[in-house]
Order: C-alpha cells, then structure tokens, then sequence
C-alpha cells in the first residue's frame, strides 16, 4: 500500500499559497536593504581602492538593476502575484552573477566567499525553487572557478592538501546549506499547513455547530424577523441623516435572494444587479450556513479567546495521538478510541467505512497524529482492524 | 533509515520538537563525517601525535553523547552541544593548520547555529563564532592572502565573514518573528475552534439524550471494539499484548470517577496516577483533544460548499465593498449578536447572549481589525442609539 500524504482539503492549497506570498513580500524589503548595503560597500571600496572606472560603473549598475527589479517586482506584486515569484529567481540569479563578477573583477580568494552571501540572501525567500537555482549556481560557479581560475584562489602557502581540503569543505558546505535550506522551508510549511488546515477546519466547525443546534433546538433564525428590524433600522438612519430609503434598494435584493428567487428574475427587477453582484450579496444573508452568520459567530467567539504568551510555541497546543512523554500503550489506546469511535459513529456523525477511514488517516495529516509504529501496524492489518470493529458493533446489535 | 528520511521528508507535517529532533540527528551525521574526515586531516595538523589522539577521541566520544542525548529525548542539550562540538571542530582546524580550507569552518559552524532556528542560540554562539573569526583573520592574515593580493584584503575577509553572520542574524530575527506571528494565529484558531466545538458538543448531547443512545465509555459495543483493536496492536509491538487492557480499565475507569478523585485516592500508586493523568487528554465525557480530534475529523465528511477564494473571508468591508451593503451586514451581524446566544451561562447552559454594551466592547476591541474596517466601527459608534434601538433583543 502506497502512502502520499496530500493536504487534507482541497482548496487550502491556494489558501496556503496566498499565506506565503503576504510574507514573501516582507522578505523582500529584507533583500533590498542586503542588497543596498552590499552596493554601497562594493562601490565604495572600489573608489577607494583606485579602481578603474568601468569596473565601479559596471558593479554600481548592477546592483542598482538588481534594486531597481526588487522595488518594481514588489509594486506590481500588488497587481499580479506572479511578479513576487518571478523577483525571487531573477534575484537569485542576479546575486550570484554579480558575485561572479565581482571575483573576475577582484580576483582574489578573499572574494570566494562572495558565494556563501550570494547564497544567504537568496536564502531568505526559503523556497525550493530558489534552493535549487541556489544550489546549482554555487556549486557549479566554485567548480567551474576552482577547475579553469584555480590561481584566483592560490594562496601564499599552497599545498595538495589545501587544495584537497578546500574541494572537500565546500561541498560539505553546500551539503549543510541545502539540508538546512530544505529543513527550513519545510518547518516553514508547517506553520502554513497548519494555518490552512485550521481555517478549513474552523469553517466546517461553524457548520457543524449550525447544524447540530438546529437539529438539537429544532429553531431557526427569524429571518422575517431580522429583516423587519433592520429595515426599522435603515428607515431610522434614512431620517438621521436625511436621505430618503438609504438602505432599501440593498435590503430589497437581499430579500429576494433569502426568498429564494432565481437570479435572472432579481436582476430583471433591480436593473444594477448582475449575476457577480447578486453572488456576492448573497454571502451577506445571515440563515442557515450563509456567509455573514458565520462572521457573526466567529465575531461572538472573538472574546473568548485569551492566549498567553507560554501557549506559542507549547506543544500542548498540537493535538496529537503521538505526545512524546506518552507511553505506548497510551498511544496504542488513543488510536483504537479514535478508530472506533469514527466505526461507531454518534449523534450527528455518522459511522464512517473502512475506506473512508484508510484513507483520510492514511493520506493526510492524520497520519502524523499517531505513533509511527502504530500507524504501520495499522497500514499493514486495516483489513483486521476493520474486522475486529465490525464484530464488536454486529455483536452488540445482534442481542 | 528509510523511516527516518521519509520523516525529513514530511517535515511541514510535523510539530517543532520532532523537527529539532530530525535537526539534531542530521548534525550529528553531518559532524561525524567531518570528524570522520578530520581523522586524515589531522596528519597534516601541527599538534604532536598524542594531542591528535587525545582530541579525535574526545571527538569520538562527543559523538556517543549527542547520541545517547537523542536517545534519551534531551533534544535541547544536543543541540548546544553539537553546536559546542563544532565550534571545537573549527578551533582544532584553525589552530592545527595554516591551509586556507580551515577558514571555511567559520562558515561551516554559522550554517550549523542557523540551522537549529533558534533566534538566542544564534545571537550566542553565532557571535562567538564570529567574534572568534574575526579574530583569527586578522591574526593569521598570512595564511589568506594571495602572493599578489587585491589591497585591504583582509578586511574583505572580516566584512564578507561579517556580512554573512548579520544576514544569517537578520533571517532569523525574521523568522523568529514569522514564527511567533503564524503560531500566534493558530494558537487563536484552535481556541475559536474550541469554542465552536464546545456548543457542538453540547447540542450533540442533547440530540443523544434525546435519542437516548449511550455515551461511547459506557457503550459495551465500543468498548469491546476498543479493548480488542488494543490487545491486536500491542500484541504486535509487545510481547504481553494483554496487559493493555489494565491501562484501558484505568481509562473507562476515568470517565466514572473523575481524574481528581483518582488523584486524590491514597491507595492507588504513583504510576497509576501518573497514567491516568496522562489518558484524561483522551476521556470522551467533554471537549478533550481526543473529541476535538474526533470531531474536526468528522467535519470532514459533511458537505460543504465548494471551495472560493473568500472562504475564509470574515471582513465585512471585503465581503461588501458597497457602502450601503456595510451598513446592512453590520446591522445583520449586531442583530445576531443581539439575539443569538453566543456562550454559556451561569447555568452552563449555551443562551448567553451579549447586551448592547458588551457588543460596544467587543467592536471597540483591537481583535476586530479581522472583521470590521475602521470607518464600520465609526459608523457604528455614531449611531450605537440607533443599532440598539431597533436591531437589539426587545424586553
């Protein structure tokens, strides 16, 4: 059986997406500010140091495209999100080229490490793309550098075993910056997944707890109701500030939406109204599961939330089946609750199958929530667990 | 080893101190290997024979401590003294030899002390490193210059070595912040989800009652279920599977009792204690993590609508950028908030519902920037008479 963890819910990859690019663009004001210190620091060693012209001109220009694409990629981001991405890998290969260029220029082993920076900054966009570029540029620029301009790099007490050594270093260098590269995107990824999951989840919560008081209540909301008290409401405001039927038009529409009323007939009777507008307007109802009662809801709960400093970072916090200071058999036992009560089902759950189940343990975050040991002794017998469950509830059902 | 990488692989999937544990593992490889290597290296160090045993083996056993560490789950001790391991690394290189490849070790230790994330283990001994970099350059600038160098080249040196610490630093100031900022938000998430679940669990129980069915701890059914599907797994892990079943008994035994009258029972041992505490996370009698678990996993299976871009939209100057439609979704959401309860009462029943002046509070308070856009709140506050006059509960 094969296992590909995918992201539990679809759509939350978008979401999830929209999380990293609002902090990608605060990264970027990092890598300008990197950029502009390295310019001002490149430029003015170079006059100091009597270089020619050209060669302050030509780093001067660099730098100042490099800038200047960052400033115009961060402007149109706001436009169009591909702006930010495309930023991250020409700014990558922008670095590393005017590392390049500045080690032809300066030709000295001092210079080498120009790498390691250009490497730094991109590292900060901590994506895998720009990793990979990264990794690419660096490793072949110091191969390329070391195997056709060894004598940049020659140092006044040159041996075999310095050459050797330095060949070595670097690659176990690079090693160390990709594994670490790779570990902190993915500890990044965690916090995202666990935001968009948690949105996922927060939505489907508010639907339950909709559903299961109504069922449990058997009330609804008063639509009639509310529409008479706000339009009590707008005829009030209307008289305060003087402007006749200030909310009508609004409350004429949104009426005929929560009436249910097809679209084209609302928007043959309020000529303004296309099908976008009406669409949009109806997350504004405040029945059933509608968008508005949701933010009412969740603006109800606000005041209930207190967090204390101590809870960031607490790992009470990550509910989980696998907690480190729990023994085995606590493990095991929180599995086989968990695996039996979704078998059971309860009052507005129904018993979920096997293969639902399988699945949604085994394909998705959930599959984290658990001991790895417990969770291959289940990948491996879900078919006994299966069975195990269904002669226990057949049992009881039969007396 | 399989396991293992298939874990580095799943990192965004799991919680901080698993992530630590992984980078400690990886250190741990990765400074094995240059110890490893150090072993021919260091023939051509400048130290006398045994000062080279004396080290390696001191090295040797460095790598047995970070082991046993691990193993016995002091992930934070392991990671300083990895760190503490390679700024010794870099100190045998630096002072054993003159080669210019002893330099890198500088940069080799920075990426280590990045690695593990950790804003004030980098402030420490990242600075040392530096500090100790700086130090070295200058003092042993023969050993880094080229025959015909460019001029102040060793200040190159210091400023690029310095640059790649401050840009390091300023990463992790940055994602300290990041961090702290995500975890704060999902922090919040689950107590808003908490809550939401703590109506749920209440309307659910009622429907049982109303039903009567029986709660999951006194139903046999599940309990057979759960007692077998227990022994089955432990007796693949153990070689006693059958003892599970006290730990089980302990747990339906919770649920009768109560954790603090187990706590508080003088006959029962320190371990029992110690167990039971641990299993009340799990207890199905109110919203513990194993019901919040069960039930964000049974959401999962009820229908939705499908997925938009605004789903997880709550501001209402987003969701109607129309004046006169704002105006209407905030009458909406006050007479909701008026009539609607929205936590318990002193009953412990869910009918709280909010007053006029408890909704002015909650609209005055910073948490609504997520919900209501500044002119919202003013309009609000202008004609509050207004909203309670006619949107708010009569009588």
């Amino acid at each position: 059986m094969s296992r590909e963890p995918i992201r539990g819910f679809p759509g939350i990859a978008e979401y999830r997406e929209m999380l990293e690019i609002r902090h990608l663009r605060s990264k970027n004001h990092f890598v300008i500010m990197i950029l502009a210190v390295g310019a001002l620091l490149t430029i003015l060693y170079t006059s100091l140091a009597g270089y020619d012209p050209v060669y302050v001109l030509s780093l001067s220009i660099a730098f100042s495209a490099l800038i200047l694409l960052n400033l115009t990629c961060l402007a149109y981001g706001r436009e169009n999100v591909l702006f930010n991405q495309l930023n991250k890998y020409v700014t990558t290969f922008g670095v590393f080229s005017v590392a390049v260029a500045m080690i032809f220029i300066f030709r000295s082993p001092s210079m080498l490490s120009l790498l390691f920076i250009a490497y730094a900054i991109a590292a900060f966009y901590q994506d895998r793309k720009v990793m990979l570029i990264s990794n690419v540029s660096l490793l072949f620029t110091f191969l390329a550098l070391m195997t056709n301009y060894r004598d940049f790099f020659t140092v006044e007490n040159a041996s075999a075993e310095n050459d050797f050594g330095l060949f070595f270093f670097v690659i176990v260098f690079i090693s160390l910056l990709t594994i670490s590269q790779y570990i902190m995107i993915k500890q990044k990824g965690f916090f995202y997944n666990q935001i968009a999951i948690s949105r996922e989840t927060e939505f489907r919560n508010i639907e339950f707890m909709i559903d299961a008081g109504e069922k449990a209540t058997g009330r609804t909301i008063d639509a009639a109701g509310y529409f008479a008290a706000v339009e009590a409401f707008a005829a009030a405001l209307s008289a305060k500030i003087g402007v006749p039927d200030a909310l009508g038009g609004t409350l004429a529409v949104l009426r005929e939406i929560e009436a249910g009323e097809p679209c084209e007939r609302i928007a043959a009777r309020h000529p303004g109204q296309t099908p976008e507008s009406l669409s949009r307007l109806a997350d504004l109802l405040f029945t059933g599961r509608h968008k508005l009662r949701k933010v009412a809801i969740k603006i109800g709960r606000v005041r209930a939330v207190d967090v204390h400093r101590r809870e960031i970072f607490s790992e009470t916090q990550f509910k989980t089946f696998n907690h480190p200071s729990d023994t085995l058999e606590i493990k095991i036992i929180a599995f086989s609750i968990f695996y039996a009560a979704l078998k059971r089902g309860s009052a507005g759950m129904r018993p979920l199958t096997e293969a639902e189940i399988y699945d949604a343990i085994v394909h998705t975050d959930y599959f984290y929530y658990n001991d790895p040991a417990v969770m291959r002794i289940y990948r491996e017998n879900n078919a006994v667990f299966d069975a195990i469950a269904r002669d226990a509830f057949a049992a009881e059902a039969e007396r | 080893m399989i396991r293992f990488l298939r874990r580095v692989v799943n990192t965004d999937f799991l919680p901080m101190n698993e992530v630590r544990k992984i980078k400690v593992v990886l250190i741990m490889t990765f400074l094995l290997i240059v110890t490893a290597a150090t072993i021919g290296f260091a023939f051509f160090f400048d130290y006398a024979a045994v000062v080279k045993i004396v080290v390696m083996a001191v090295f040797l056993l460095g790598v047995g401590l970070i082991y046993l560490l691990i193993r016995f789950n002091r992930i934070m001790a392991a990671i300083h003294v990895t760190i503490v391991y390679t700024i010794a690394l870099t100190m045998f290189y630096t002072q054993g030899t003159d080669s210019f490849y002893a330099y890198l070790f500088f940069y080799i230790s920075l990426s280590v002390i990045v690695f593990y994330q950790e804003l004030y283990i980098f402030l420490g001994y990242g600075t040392v490193v530096a500090g100790y970099g700086v130090f070295y350059i200058l003092k042993h600038a023969g050993n880094l210059l080229a025959p015909d160098d460019i001029p102040g080249s060793i200040y190159a040196y210091v400023v690029l070595l310095l640059m790649f610490y401050l840009i390091f630093l300023l990463q992790s100031l940055h994602n300290e912040k990041l961090y702290t900022d995500l975890n704060l938000e999902w922090v919040k998430l689950n107590q808003v989800i908490g809550s939401y679940q703590d109506f749920t669990l209440f309307h659910l129980e009622e429907i049982r009652k109303r039903d009567k069915g029986v709660p999951f701890y006194e139903d046999r059914a599940f309990r057979k279920a759960v007692d077998e599907l227990s022994v089955f797994v432990c007796e693949q892990l153990r070689e006693h599977g059958r003892d599970i079943t006290n730990v089980l008994d302990l747990y339906i035994y919770i649920h009768e009792r109560g954790l603090g009258k187990i706590i508080e029972n003088e006959e029962l041992s320190t371990a029992t204690k110690k167990i039971a505490n641990r299993l009340d996370k799990y207890l199905l009698n109110r919203r513990t993590d194993m019901v919040s678990i069960l039930l964000n996993f049974f959401t999962r299976f009820r229908a939705t609508e499908p997925y938009r871009p605004n789903r997880y939209e709550y501001h209402l100057g987003r969701l109607a950028p129309a004046t006169d439609e704002q105006i209407v979704a905030l009458a909406f959401v006050y007479r909701v908030l008026a009539v609607e309860p929205s936590a318990f009462d002193a009953w412990g029943q869910p009918d709280k519902i909010m007053s006029h002046e408890e909704i002015c509070q909650l609209f005055a308070a910073p948490e609504m920037e997520e919900f209501l856009s500044d002119g919202q709140i003013a309009f609000f506050k202008e004609n509050a008479d207004l909203f309670r006059d006619h949107l708010g509960r009569k009588g």
